[in-house]
């Protein structure tokens, strides 16, 4: 294999690794969210457990939660697939980071506005699905975009549970060629180039939301 | 020969012409003002004379030395000038007294026990020596601005620079501002202050540099300048421009 | 519990190594630390640089690492240079590694605290007569490091998590001998989740000290 067809695989490999994040980005957002949401509706009951999973996704390292869910879990007869596993330790970890995020955020949200809309009949829910949920996120956008270029990061730990990803096709050509330096190179340009391009479409998509009064970026 | 001699001082910023030959001299033991409208370029004079800005043409000579000079001992120079800023400036992460002593220990290599005694006796003198251990943050502004004369007065400056010394205070404070500098004179410091505080000014200063359009427009003692003076910028300040800042 | 009673003669046993190995984890997250303060400090300085390229040179290197995931340098270095000739150690290879990495993200934190500083202090200790480099030292230093404490020590923290990825490039730390145990015990899932906890209680007891010495240096007016 020369290095151009090296480099197709790798292009090949960049495929996984977005999906990865994506996957692992989307687990985040619902499990942040999620959180988010219960605090602010006053499920005061599930604080403890919100309390608990923040503590623990955030204390212990991600390659340690992916053993747990890839190689742990199958050997008490669950078995759990790459992209699965993925998702339920980067996944849940950005999940966590998230929800603090959001806590900050939605403490930014004006409370005028919220009692404005029940006073206009709005029920609860609507209110907060309505106007808090959207104003949070685009006050949060610019932690959020942080913590995704942070899955981003951590995807190539993905190739140790079997996902054709980045690096797992950069480490299988290294084995058979030995021309780590170069294709490592080519790997981590790659991410970066990945990183570079998600920044832009934050700033694309920012500028699109942007609403004047509500800054983010 | 003057303390500090100051010929076509000129700055330009970009296309815009702030001082366009400025001269004025400030002998040993003098307190003099530089008055004149806001935006006339007052800050700037101060900043160019120790070159914090960079003079575009002119000749600054202090104490005998050409400060413009592109071989002089810049930092030498400064050590001799107290500077004390419109917002004051002190170092927040330090304590009062490690704001005064900082220069003596890093500079005059004073040790820590000598710095510090020098630096008791400036904050006695100014009456907020019980702030020593304080943080700038925790100080008022009036509390600040002894803190940073203190400062500059430390290092036994030749002359001290007041930039609007009264711009940041309650109207009882800033006549205090005035009673510190007349002690200052006692004591034969040499001033030079920028204000467009006439009531200042005009207590504390031996003349005043009426600045204007980039140009020292008239020099004279303060109550010549305020009364229906000939030139027509000084005029218009004493009658519209005095109340604005 | 009888799941972690289960590997419990296996984590006696091995107590010696387990330790040692979380020794290892100890010594390494404490050494990048160090580095990574050191040289992100020095990579901010350069960030101050009055020549433009130098600025350029240094904004292009924090960038490409804050883009690039750790583990593509620790291979890079690792499995690439042997055939060019350079074979470095596994502990060598992570202190190169993360300290390039660590000192780029530590820049950035410095830089996001130097832009939110009043420069008429600086400005202020120009004029007392300090040349640059004591300006930098007595002045915008130790405000920036002030100021940044929370990220820097929340980089510390990541650290000791991160440094347990150094398996990968054959480095013994405490991951590594508890995976170990695993392939003993064959009991995946209690070895892992012993290792979750004792990661978990690492990283609570380095917190708490991390919050120490941020009160310790918080100062009025600068609190971040
Ligand atoms: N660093 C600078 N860059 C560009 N313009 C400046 C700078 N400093 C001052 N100026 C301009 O120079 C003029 C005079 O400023 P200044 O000396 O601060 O005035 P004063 O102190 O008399 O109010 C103003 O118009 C100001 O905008
Ligand atoms: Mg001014």
């Amino acid at each position: 294999m020369n290095l151009a067809e090296i480099f197709l695989t790798l292009l090949r490999g960049a495929t996984q690794t977005v999906i990865v994040t994506i996957l692992c980005s989307l687990t985040g957002l619902s499990v942040g969210l999620g959180i988010a949401i219960a605090r602010r509706l006053g499920l005061i009951w599930l604080e403890p457990l919100f309390v608990t999973f923040i503590y623990v996704f955030r204390g212990v390292p991600m390659l340690v939660l992916l053993f747990i869910a890839f190689f742990g879990l199958p050997s008490i007869g669950i078995s759990v697939p790459g992209h699965v596993a993925m998702m339920g330790s980067l996944g849940l970890i950005a999940g966590a980071y998230l929800a603090e995020i959001f806590r900050g955020a939605l403490a930014g949200v004006q409370h005028e506005e919220v009692e404005a809309a029940l006073a206009a009949g709005f029920t609860r829910w609507q209110a907060l699905i309505s106007i808090e949920i959207p104003q949070m996120l685009r006050m949060a956008v610019p932690s959020m975009v942080n913590e995704f270029t942070t899955v981003l990061k951590y995807t190539p730990f993905a190739y140790t549970v079997g996902i054709p990803e980045i690096m797992k096709q950069a480490t299988a050509a290294v084995s058979t060629t030995l021309q780590g330096v170069e294709i490592y190179a080519m790997a981590g340009v790659l991410y970066f180039v990945i990183y570079r391009l998600m920044l832009v479409c934050v700033r694309l998509a920012d500028r699109h939301f942007t609403i004047p009064g509500l800054s983010s970026i | 020969m003057a303390l500090l001699e100051v010929r076509n001082l000129s700055k330009t910023f970009g296309h815009h012409t702030v001082l366009d030959g400025v001269d004025f001299d400030l002998e040993a033991g003098q307190i003099k003002s530089v008055m004149g409208p806001s935006g006339c370029g007052k800050s700037t004079v101060l900043r160019c004379i120790n070159r914090l800005v960079e003079p575009s043409a002119g000749t600054i000579v202090f104490d005998g030395k050409p400060v413009t000079a592109a071989r002089s001992d810049l930092l030498a120079i400064r050590q001799r000038i107290g500077f004390v800023f419109q917002n004051y400036a002190l170092y927040r992460h330090l304590t009062v007294i490690d704001n005064v002593t900082l220069a003596l220990r890093k500079l005059r290599r004073l040790s820590p026990r000598a710095a510090a005694d020098r630096a008791g006796a400036e904050l006695r003198r100014l009456n907020i020596d019980e702030l020593a251990a304080q943080y700038p943050a925790e100080l008022s502004g009036g509390q600040r601005q002894r803190v940073a004369i203190a400062r500059a007065l430390a290092m036994d400056p030749a002359v001290l620079f007041f930039d609007e010394p009264t711009s940041a205070l309650d109207p009882i404070m800033a006549r205090e501002v005035g009673g510190i500098i007349d002690r200052l004179r006692r004591d034969n410091v040499t001033v030079l202050c920028v204000t467009h505080d006439f009531e200042l000014a005009r207590t504390i200063s031996d003349s005043i540099v009426f600045l204007s359009g980039g140009r020292v427009r008239a020099e004279d003692s303060g109550d010549r300048l305020a009364n229906d003076y000939g030139d027509p910028h000084i005029r218009d300040f004493f009658t519209k421009g005095r109340t604005s800042p | 519990m009888n799941l972690s009673a289960t590997i419990l003669p296996e984590l006696v046993s091995s107590a010696p190594e387990i330790l040692r190995g979380l020794w290892s984890t100890m010594g390494l997250a404490t050494a990048i630390t160090l580095i990574g303060v050191v040289g992100g400090i020095l990579v901010f300085y350069l960030t101050l640089s009055p020549v433009p390229l130098v600025r350029r040179l240094v904004q292009g290197y924090i960038s490409l690492l804050i883009g690039t995931p750790l583990l593509i340098i620790l291979f890079l270095i690792y499995y690439g240079l042997p055939p060019l000739g350079i074979r470095l150690s596994p502990l060598v290879v992570a202190l190169i590694g993360f300290g390039f990495n660590v000192s780029a993200y530590n820049a950035r934190f410095l830089t996001t605290a130097y832009n939110a500083l009043d420069p008429s202090e600086r400005e202020a200790a120009a004029a007392q007569g300090f040349p640059p480099a004591q300006v930098f030292r007595l002045i915008t230093l130790p405000q920036t490091l002030k100021l940044s404490m929370p990220a820097l020590t929340n980089q510390a923290i990541q650290n000791v998590k991160d440094t347990s990825i150094v398996f990968l490039i054959q480095f013994t730390e405490f991951f590594s001998q508890m995976q170990e145990v695993a392939n003993r015990t064959f009991r995946f899932l209690d070895s892992y989740v012993a290792t979750g906890i004792a990661y978990l209680l690492l990283i609570s007891i380095v917190s708490i000290i991390a919050r120490m010495i941020e009160r310790r240096l918080s100062v009025p007016g600068l609190e971040p």
